[in-house]
């Protein structure tokens, strides 16, 4: 079913939404979300909601089981702590995107804006173009898969979250190394970017942290730079 | 907060510009309830109807309509001292006054702003025309008409104050003072403004504001009169600045957007064969300009300059 969202408030689009949903529909569309805030937000059910147009902060935020489609662009936080469901973004995806993530998926066909992924806490972002900076700052677990070029200052102060990079690493952050992919690695990126229709731009980069800085040492160089 | 918008026509139509901003602020109004303005470049170019000048002043703060009347009689009086005044024009505590001649800027300043210390020069250019205040987008429009206003390109500014004083000098957009048809807009927090304006203070710049923002005006002033282009100085100012930014700058020339190195402030860009569009929010672009196009966040630490229709007709 079809929501006209031009003269609805943000909270009544949400409104219909969620009644949309407790009667039962499965397949929901909102046309001219004009790039509005806030849309989308907190849905727990395994519906599927697609926006018809770009929406703005925050879209599909706190979402689990639930599926999201974005025709254009997201703003800022997109899928921030979602712990579940999936979000595809034809567009690029402003700061922040999957903010603190905890699980299912987050795809951007376009590029992200800067700290994609920051602190993300489990499941999959995958981004089709370049990451902008600071991509992966403090990102605990799950794993960010970077068709493009990697952005200044790449996996900043990470824990356990691995990042795979299919174009250039032109800058690392604080304590990130470089390494090579494994073979289960590149199986599971291969079948990943051939279901979502997205390819490397060359050979795939695994980006890890180098464990410097998860406890504090008196002598260490990476401390001294850090720091 | 704040709210910062800029449009830049390609093709023409420079009626559109005035509707445009004030479609953009509009949406943008929510970010910033305290002052809305725009700064617009009518196209006049400083070859054609030499000596054609524009100035807006603000008359004072908080004066009665018997004392802004008579205000304007001074400012008026002061002005027509110096060179021909064409046209006055009056509205609440702003005047707008088109002058014919070749104006020292630094001395019709001084002079004008000698009437009353709450007396400020808001813009004093050939193309470049600032009005701003106090209040909503809406209730702008309805002081100045900026529905109304045309030209090449513009900029506009929603204001939340977080640092200083909310009146119509703190507002934005700022004009550069002293430095003809220059202005900028900006959202965010320059952190190192105290530190600049010391340095600046130290070499006899007078500040209107306590408003960080200002010193973007006075410091592309400092950089191009020290022989930077526009495009130079404006790097010098992504690596000057500390703290967070997105500003726009335009010249009659060139229109322009600058974000910090970290990506702290939001900033989108939409550009068809027609037009340039900037703004804080998708949010504004679609209300003023509907769909049909698509939008990208510029990476942080983008300068990015495009030539304005002013300076297609060189």
């Amino acid at each position: 079913m079809e929501i006209e969202a031009r003269e609805l408030s943000v909270r009544e689009v949400n409104q219909a939404i969620q009644a949309a949903i407790a009667h039962g529909e499965s397949e929901i569309t909102v046309r001219e979300p004009a790039a509005r805030h806030n849309l989308g937000v907190a849905l727990i059910e395994p519906v599927h909601v697609r926006f018809d147009g770009s929406v703005g902060y925050y879209c599909g935020g706190l979402i689990d089981r639930a599926r999201i489609t974005i025709r254009g662009s997201a703003g800022w936080g997109v899928g921030e702590s979602k712990l579940g469901g999936d979000i595809l973004v034809h567009g690029g995806a402003g700061n922040g995107a999957g903010a603190a993530m905890r699980g299912g998926t987050l795809v951007i066909k376009g590029s992200a804006s800067a700290r994609a992924g920051v602190s993300m806490k489990g499941g999959t972002l995958i981004i089709g173009g370049d990451c902008g900076y600071m991509t992966g700052f403090m990102a605990q677990k799950g794993t960010i898969i970077v068709c493009g070029d990697g952005g200044e200052a790449l996996a900043d102060s990470m824990y356990e979250t691995e990042i795979f990079v299919g174009g250039d690493i032109p800058d690392l952050g604080n304590d990130a190394v470089v390494s090579e992919p494994s073979e289960s690695d590149l199986l599971m990126l291969s079948s990943t970017c051939s279901a979502h229709e997205m390819e490397p731009r060359g050979e795939w980069k695994k980006v890890v942290s180098g464990r410097e800085l998860w406890n504090f040492k008196k002598g260490s160089l990476a401390w001294r730079e850090a720091l | 907060m704040c709210g910062i918008a800029g449009f830049a026509s390609k093709t023409g139509a420079p009626a559109r510009i005035g509707r445009t901003l004030l479609a953009m602020l509009s949406a943008l109004e929510c970010r910033g309830p305290d002052s809305a303005g725009v700064a617009i470049w009518s196209g006049r170019r400083a070859g054609d109807e030499r000596g054609r000048w524009v100035a807006r002043i603000k008359l004072g703060d908080g004066l009665s309509e018997a004392e802004a009347s008579r205000r304007a009689q001074q400012v008026l009086g002061v002005a027509e001292s110096l060179l021909p005044v064409r046209d006055v024009e009056r509205t609440g505590d702003s005047v707008r006054l088109a002058l014919d001649g070749e104006v020292d800027l630094d001395s019709f300043e001084r002079a004008v702003e000698g009437v009353a210390p709450d007396v400020e020069v808001v813009s004093l250019g050939q193309s470049l025309e600032v009005a701003k205040q106090v209040g909503s987008p809406q209730k702008l429009d309805d002081s100045f008409d900026v529905r109304g206003m045309k030209g090449t390109h513009g900029l506009g500014h929603t204001r939340l104050s977080t640092e200083s004083r909310i009146d119509l000098s703190h507002s934005q957009p700022f004009w550069a003072h002293g430095l003809a048809d220059v202005a900028s807009v900006h959202n965010g927090h320059i952190t190192n403004y105290h530190r600049l304006r010391r340095i600046y203070e130290g070499q006899g710049v007078r500040f209107y504001t306590g408003n960080d923002s200002e010193v973007i005006g006075i410091y592309l002033r400092d950089r191009l009169g020290q022989g930077d282009s526009f495009e130079e100085a404006l790097h010098r100012a992504q690596h000057d600045f500390d703290g967070s930014y997105c500003f726009l700058a335009a010249t009659p020339d060139e229109f322009a957007l600058v974000k910090d190195g970290f990506g702290f402030k939001p900033l989108i860009v939409a550009e068809t064969s027609d037009w340039v569009a900037i703004a804080t929010e998708e949010v504004a672009l679609r209300a003023a300009l509907g769909e049909g196009f698509e939008t990208r966040e510029p990476p942080a630490r983008t300068v990015q300059i495009w030539p304005t229709m002013q300076a297609a007709h060189v």
